[in-house]
């Protein structure tokens, strides 16, 4: 069921880390520990590991949401302190999922889609009609105009996944993106998923606890104890 | 979607807590343009009323400005007239006296003219007819003040002991003027025990065709006089606009008008401030969200600023609505109706809505800069 790390990626690399070391003074906690972690264009990777294991701080790295106290993360082969701020980056590189969605519950759905294209140069009628066709990608266009309460978990998450597409990025991290849906949502999800990596070519980066999501995905990257390691550790 | 409609919607999240903050911001505004819809409708109407006539220069007891307090001997009219480039000059005697109407005491200002003064220039004789220069008790009020006392041509009213009879009722163009009584100089000086005692001159620059008197050549000649001996007091020559800006009662309601808003400004910044910082507080992970999906820390700044402003704009824009209704209201209740207009000046709307996106720059700033410094990573730490 599970994959390991050696599979063989296609393409040019489009994010590396190289001796990547993240430290948590306040807890005296290193999380990760010289991390080497290379996703090639168009792969689909999934990062697995137990709680505490450093997925996600990878990923918060990798995303620019945080920053490394040593080592680097190159994008494109550009690290990311060459980018003008990693707001930029991630504005124009990243599209994010996450477990709980975090759609505005003010907000239809092709409002929601609209937010992270606020900082992009359509003006307001291009903005709805690109929301308009990534809620069609998703196969959402019908629930277009309900708000997220009207929406059930898995209607949510599409939302979520067609709001991290807004600004077109190159790659899209996921953390747990079926962490909070029933087993035929996820798979509903994972499908999704596997469309936009087969038809769109993105590159796709998703943490998980799930075997059924490292499954879809075409590679698996093991962590432990902020460590890439060969394989699932069945002792603990 | 605008970005301004995506502050609005964000805005009816805390739909409670967004009302109670625009009444806040509707009351201190409302109460800033009020006051200074006042201060602003007395200067104007001052100034109304030397315009009307073409009055110049207004001539006063050196450091003196308040009309009540000034004391100069009328025969200086005179003298003053002789000035090269005077036209017309107008004794005034003004006077503040108790008055029971109906049973109350009330304040009525007199006013004393000589007969047939050019200041009756731009007066629209509503009903009645002027006094004439052999006339002694009788008074001639203003529309405002013939409301308020309840009183026609023909009635009598009883003025310092002393009975008048109402000749005419009198529209000038002066708001103020309109609450007076007029009464002729001579029997308002007999009246008040002050002969040959004014406390001004209203003074008319003449303006023949092709030949520009300079106002302040007039000036400076009324002031020379001074200098004479046969000049009693030391007598200044200021030109209307000055006057209506130096003049006491326009500074004070200036200034109270300031002082008094400036206390309800400083409680709608703080309301408005706390709404927005419990609002950063309270979304601390949303905001991490919108860095995570891309904004830039100036975008998420302009947001919650943004909210700030259509706050306090609605706010302002209620609360001028507000201090229009106010004033109108002022201007019709009878207490209040001799003394204020019910206009609501442009400048004094425009003072109202710059006042207002001060307050939210104040409000907004600490709370925006605080959610610019959160790192994405610190409210999705829960996650």
């Amino acid at each position: 069921m599970s994959k390991t790390a050696t599979a063989r990626p296609q393409g040019e690399i489009l994010i590396e880390t190289v001796d990547l070391i993240r430290d948590y003074p306040d807890g005296h906690v290193r999380a990760l520990q010289g991390v080497r972690f290379v996703v090639r264009r168009g792969e689909y990777v999934a990062i697995m590991g137990q709680s505490g294991s450093g997925k996600s701080t990878l990923l918060n790295l990798l995303g620019g949401l945080d920053r490394p106290t040593s080592g680097e993360v190159r994008f494109g082969g550009r690290p990311l302190d060459d980018f003008p701020s990693l707001d930029v980056y991630r504005s124009s590189q990243i599209g994010f999922v996450f477990q709980s969605f975090y759609l505005l519950p003010t907000l239809t759905a092709l409002q929601n889609v609209q937010v992270p294209m606020f900082e992009g140069s359509l003006n307001a009628a291009e903005r709805r009609n690109r929301a308009a066709e990534l809620l069609e990608l998703v196969g959402m266009s019908k629930r277009a105009g309900h708000r997220p309460h009207q929406l059930s978990v898995g209607e949510r998450q599409r939302v979520a996944i067609a709001r991290a597409l807004a600004n077109n990025p190159e790659l899209l991290l996921a953390d747990e993106p079926t962490g909070a849906l029933d087993s035929r949502t996820g798979d509903a999800i994972l499908g999704l998923f596997d469309q936009l990596h087969r038809e769109r070519g993105v590159t796709l980066i998703v943490v998980t606890h799930s075997e059924a999501v490292a499954a879809a995905a075409e590679r698996v990257f093991w962590m432990r104890d902020g460590q890439e390691t060969k394989g699932p550790d069945r002792n603990k | 979607m605008w970005f301004s409609t995506f502050l609005v919607l964000n805005l009816f999240r805390r739909r409670a807590r967004s009302l109670l903050t625009i009444g806040g911001m509707t009351i201190a505004i409302g109460t800033t343009v009020a006051l200074l819809g006042i201060a602003k409708n007395l200067e104007q109407t001052m100034m109304q009323s030397f315009a009307g006539r073409g009055v110049d220069l207004i001539v006063s007891e050196e450091r003196k400005l308040d009309p009540l307090t000034s004391d100069i001997p009328e025969d200086l009219a005179a003298k003053i007239h002789e000035v090269p480039g005077v036209e017309e000059v107008g004794p005034g005697l003004l006077e503040l006296v108790n008055y029971t109407h109906d049973g109350a005491e009330m304040s009525l200002m007199l006013q004393g003219w000589e007969p047939g003064s050019f200041l009756f220039d731009d007066v629209v004789l509503k009903e009645g007819r002027q006094f004439n220069a052999d006339e002694n008790d009788v008074v001639v009020l203003g529309v405002n003040a013939a409301d308020a006392l309840e009183k026609q041509v023909g009635d009598t009213m009883t003025i310092q002991r002393k009975q008048y009879k109402v000749v005419g009722v009198i529209e000038p163009n002066s708001f103020q003027e309109r609450g007076l009584a007029f009464l002729p100089l001579a029997e308002l000086q007999r009246l008040m025990g002050r002969p040959n005692s004014v406390t001004g001159f209203s003074v008319r620059v003449a303006r023949s065709p092709g030949v520009e008197t300079s106002v302040d050549d007039v000036r400076k000649g009324i002031n020379a006089l001074t200098a004479s001996d046969d000049v009693p007091v030391r007598i200044a020559a200021v030109p209307t606009a000055e006057f209506v800006q130096q003049s006491p009662h326009i500074q004070v309601s200036r200034a109270m008008a300031w002082a008094t808003s400036l206390i309800a400004l400083i409680v709608g910044a703080v309301g408005t401030l706390n709404t927005m910082l419990m609002s950063v507080v309270e979304r601390l992970k949303e905001i991490s969200i919108l860095r995570a999906i891309g904004w830039k820390r100036t975008r998420v700044a302009s947001m919650i600023l943004g909210e700030c402003f259509v706050l306090s704009i609605v706010g302002a824009t209620l609360g001028i609505i507000g201090a229009g209704f106010l004033l109108r209201w002022l201007a019709y209740y009878p207490l209040t109706k001799m003394l204020i207009q019910g206009d609501m000046p442009p400048i004094v709307i425009l003072e109202g809505l710059t006042v207002a996106a001060v307050v939210a720059l104040f409000g907004g700033g600490y709370p925006a800069w605080r959610a610019t410094q959160l790192t994405p990573v610190e409210g999705l730490s829960h996650e």
